[in-house]
């Protein structure tokens, strides 16, 4: 299979340098970097997941921040193991999803978009009410267990990279033509006896799982989390990397989370202004390269190709 | 199921004497105040190609959208196999074996020609093999077989109706429903359509349900035909008792002969 795939093959090996260099490398900085672009990554995967579908989904933002309070509660009041604390956010975005997709996915198009739009912020504002989940100011406390602590940055950059792995492979399989089909006209697939309805469904249970287990590991990166972190200007991020790296691949939303989170690390200075920079970034992708870098690798080698045929 | 013994009780052929597949009673369907289809009552038997046909406007494919379960009716029963699918689902009802095409859009127009097909398979085969399997034994008959990585939109329009009819194909009907099948090709490529019409029916013992501005091929091809008008069922019968009768004439051409 890797044979036949130099890409995969590729990518495999940067994730194992990655593990690596989360193991040996002196600087806890970097490696927190290179935590955040895997975390970016799988967070404008699980984005482009939903696109599959054709539907821009920025509920990703909720389920990532259900995914980080589930992991929240279950370590800190409920005092649960690392790991168990840890799977208990994918299995209740999973559900959550699963019932907030099974009311709104009869929408499409703007209609689902303002929807899950509406859903991140309500989820939010639950937070800031709660008392028992630190209103405001958020939870503290989510430590890996010592014993782990030196391998944590390991574990959770594998965590990460296993999701991405896990939603390529999703995508390669049939189900992925099949979510393809759907975006493409959802008439066909529903006039040969496929259940339309129920396999967008469990696409967005997919990706809201995945992007839960994600908010997991962010949960135990950070220690602290606040309902500040997940307003709908997280999925804004999100698309800002799928649309900057490309919608078309797999790779593109990765490649544009790590460009925009390196960039990121020297943009901070700029304070709020920051966030200037990625609509402007949004927008720019959209009128100059609709593809994103992706999108521009194919061009070039479709246009190489036919100046061959054309001499 | 008794149909085996109907079948040698009434020496089943091809003729409209094959038992009753589909069954629709005073459909009708009513879009605010427009009544597309009123008092619709039809029965399509085993083995027959039935054509629907109707000026334009007639009502054909809102009969299409509503024996499909793609618009569920406004009053009416339809049954398909012995069983009600009023207000059934499309998805139930492709599920028992009545698949339709569609008269635009009829495509997964950014996919390839093999997806297309697979897509039509994955309810039915669960494995890729048997799936890509299923997918070539399709495209070989519709003649699609050197074209399955071409992009469905980039097709001719003559093999872009043929990949329609794989994809219907590919979810194995027992009833095929097609809309307007022919409109657009060329003299032979319409030739080829009827050819391979009449060998789904015969070697496949798929039962056709033909919606079709075509005339002559309309007459040449199918068994029975219905006549619709203003969303009401103007005539019925044979292709010549259909062809001499005349509110048919009238409602085609305006006058009487």
């Amino acid at each position: 299979m890797l044979k036949s795939n130099p890409g995969l093959a590729l990518c495999i090996l940067i994730a194992i340098g990655a593990i690596c260099f989360a193991l040996f490398s002196g600087d806890p900085y970097y490696v927190q970097v290179v935590i955040w672009v895997f975390a970016n990554a799988a967070l404008a995967v699980t984005l482009r997941f939903v696109l599959l579908i054709g539907e821009l989904n920025i509920a990703t933002a909720a389920f990532f921040g259900i995914g980080a309070y589930t992991t929240a509660v279950a370590s800190t009041i409920l005092g649960w193991p690392f790991f168990i604390s840890l799977l208990a956010a994918p299995v209740i975005a999973g559900v959550i999803s699963s019932l907030f997709g099974w009311i709104t996915l009869r929408t499409k198009g703007p209609y689902f978009l303002l929807i899950s739009f509406a859903f991140t912020e309500i989820v939010r504002l639950i937070y800031t009410k709660t008392e028992a989940l630190g209103g405001n100011s958020g939870m503290i406390g989510m430590f890996p267990p010592m014993e782990l602590d030196a391998y944590f940055p390991a574990i959770a950059i594998s965590i990460l990279a296993a999701i991405l792995f896990g939603l390529y492979a999703a995508e390669r399989s049939n189900l992925g033509r099949v979510f393809k089909a759907i975006k493409n006209n959802e008439d066909i697939p529903r006039s040969v006896g496929l259940n339309v309805i129920g396999l967008k469904i469990l696409c967005l249970v997919i990706a809201s799982t995945a992007v839960g287990l994600v908010g997991g590991v962010h949960a135990y990166t950070n220690s602290v989390i606040a309902p500040a972190d997940f307003t709908y200007f997280v999925a804004v991020l999100a698309l800002a990397y799928v649309k900057i790296g490309g919608e078309g691949h797999i790779v593109g939303p990765i490649i544009g989370a790590t460009i925009l989170t390196l960039a990121g690390q020297f943009l901070h200075s700029f304070g709020p202004y920051e966030n200037i920079f990625y609509g402007a970034i949004i927008i720019g992708a959209l009128l100059l390269v609709p593809g994103g870098i992706v999108g521009l690798g194919v061009r070039f080698k479709a246009g190489t190709l036919m100046g061959r045929a054309g001499r | 199921m008794n149909d085996t013994q109907t079948d040698t009780l009434s020496g089943y052929n091809k003729s409209s004497e094959g038992k009753i597949l589909l069954k629709a009673e005073s459909l009708e369907r009513k879009f605010g105040g427009l009544t597309a289809v009123a008092d619709f009552s039809f029965e399509l038997h085993e083995g027959e190609i039935l054509g629907l046909i109707g000026p334009n406007g007639a009502g054909k494919s809102t009969t299409f959208n509503l024996i499909s379960g793609f618009i569920p009716p406004t009053s009416g029963t339809l049954s398909f196999l012995d069983q009600n699918i009023t207000s059934k689902s499309a998805t139930y009802i492709s599920r028992m074996g009545l698949i339709r095409t569609f008269q635009h859009e009829s495509l997964l127009s950014e996919m390839s020609v093999a997806d297309n097909i697979i897509i039509a398979t994955t309810h039915r085969l669960k494995t890729a093999a048997a799936r890509q399997e299923k997918m070539r034994e399709m495209a070989k008959l519709t003649g699609l077989e050197d074209y399955l990585k071409v992009t469905a939109s980039s097709l001719p329009h003559g093999l872009q109706r043929m990949l329609s009819i794989a994809i219907a194909l590919a979810a194995e009907p027992k009833v095929l429903c097609l809309d307007e099948p022919l409109t657009g090709l060329q003299g032979s490529e319409v030739k080829a359509a009827l050819d391979l019409f009449e060998m789904i029916r015969s070697e496949l013992g798929i039962t056709i349900l033909l919606v079709e501005h075509n005339m002559r091929a309309v007459m040449r091809i199918c068994d029975r035909i219905l006549v619709l008008n203003h969303g009401r069922l103007l005539a019925a019968g044979t292709p010549e008792e259909v062809s001499q009768n005349d509110l048919v004439i009238e409602a085609y051409l305006g006058h009487k002969k």
